[in-house]
């Protein structure tokens, strides 16, 4: 479940650079074993399907209606056709399989982060489904199949995930590996990541994507400065280089949650004698103040 | 202003890259879907400049730069990769591309690395 959802979040986030503010997210339903997600495709609807090559293995069709691949394709910067056809022309059907690419290099990425291990994709394979019946005989089967819903601006569409067991297993054992203690006394939030890949997947049912993504394990860190170094002076630094950075040591740091700016603070050293952020202030929807923040530090 | 071969397998990131390319005032002379083609087409029309994408059919971005560069070591190569691929990225600097350009991009950012390629 938690799987699809993420998949679906990174999904979800490249297409809003195509159409901001117009992706909704929809529902995540793991299917039961044995049912076969490809039912109810759109007739002439526009399939793009991206697989996992190298790392995992697993298979991801983004389906949508022509009416939504021609919104997406035009959001893209395809220019509208001069009369009103049905049929898309192939620039179309090209902007549709290039969103498929970008959208799923960017969930192989997350899925990278989790595994410690660079996940490849195969080129999209984009066509019009004159058969959709025929959709489950052209795209095969797997051990689980998850299915999420999206409207992009204003038009519906699907992403179907096919997921064979190695892959859960693998993302279970990772997420195990990376799951951070629980606290004491409280249910068990880093175990929760675990479920991702083991009972996560196979247990059925469906949620909202918020819900869906609402326990997953994300990493924290503080960051202390940057700097930028042009390729060649950082593949010739040497072991005792000093490299300063643009802060002063009383500054504040910046708190990160996966990637994103989430607040800043102040170090503290803890009783136990690890380093902790007392956060200042939150940048993030949910903001509570006064939070103290136990992180590695990068 | 350069003379430019466009390679990517997706007909749309071709249109998009080469009207970027001519609204900057190169010449695109020449187009590739897949790296191998990519590598004929390097070796037939010596472009000033190639825009390479990573993730293609036959043969990907990085097998055919290596190619590329191993006939011409002077090529200037642009990588257009997607969010996400930095890992392949940092490869292909290795290899001998100049610079790249992330995908989703604004037209500005490729003549960015395209001047910076040819500088």
């Amino acid at each position: 479940m938690r799987l699809g959802a993420s998949t679906a979040e990174a999904i979800a986030n490249v297409f809003e650079m195509f159409v901001p503010g117009a992706v909704e997210r929809g529902e995540v339903s793991v299917l039961p074993d044995g049912a076969t997600p490809f039912t109810n495709l759109p007739l002439h609807g526009v399939a793009a399907s991206v697989s996992y090559v190298d790392g995992v293995t697993g298979a991801n069709v983004l389906v949508m209606n022509p009416d939504g691949a021609r919104v997406l394709a035009q959001a893209m910067g395809v220019p509208a056709p001069d009369e009103h056809t049905p049929e898309l022309s192939e620039l179309e059907l090209s902007a549709v399989g290039e969103a498929a690419n970008q959208s799923l290099a960017a969930a192989a990425a997350a899925i990278s982060v989790v595994l410690g291990q660079e996940v490849e994709i195969s080129p999209p394979d984009t066509r019009v489904l004159d058969d959709p019946d025929g959709a489950a005989e052209l795209y095969g089967k797997a051990s689980h199949a998850i299915s999420t819903t999206f409207v992009i601006a204003g038009e519906p569409c699907r992403l179907i995930q096919l997921v064979p067991s190695a892959f859960v297993v693998r993302m279970a054992r990772a997420i195990d590996e990376m799951a951070v203690e629980p606290p004491a006394g409280g249910d068990a939030a880093g175990a929760a990541g675990a479920e991702l890949g083991a009972g996560g997947a196979a247990d059925g049912g469906v949620l909202s994507l918020d819900d869906a993504l609402r326990d997953i394990n994300l990493r924290v860190w503080a960051e202390l400065g940057r700097t930028r170094l042009a390729l060649g002076q950082a593949l010739e630094l040497p072991v005792g280089a000093v490299v300063d950075l643009d802060r002063s040591a009383d500054a504040p740091v910046d708190l990160f949650v996966n990637g994103l700016c989430f607040g800043h603070g102040h170090l503290l050293v803890t009783d136990d004698g690890e380093w902790a952020i007392r956060v200042d202030a939150l940048t993030g929807p949910a903001s509570r103040h006064g939070v103290t923040v136990a992180t590695p530090m990068q | 202003m350069a003379r430019v071969l466009v390679v990517d397998d997706a007909a749309f990131m071709r249109k998009l890259l080469g009207d970027a390319l001519v609204s900057g005032g190169h010449e695109v002379v020449g187009e590739a879907g897949n790296g191998a083609e990519a590598v004929v087409r390097y070796q037939e029309l010596r472009p000033e400049l190639t825009t390479l994408d990573i993730t293609m059919p036959e043969k990907d971005g990085l097998s055919a730069l290596a190619e590329i560069m191993a006939i011409d070591p002077a090529a200037r190569v642009v990588m257009c990769s997607a969010l996400g691929q930095e890992g392949k990225v940092l490869e292909a600097v290795r290899l001998g591309a100049r610079d790249f350009v992330v995908k989703p991009f604004q037209p500005a950012r490729v003549l960015e690395a395209v001047g910076k390629a040819l500088a």
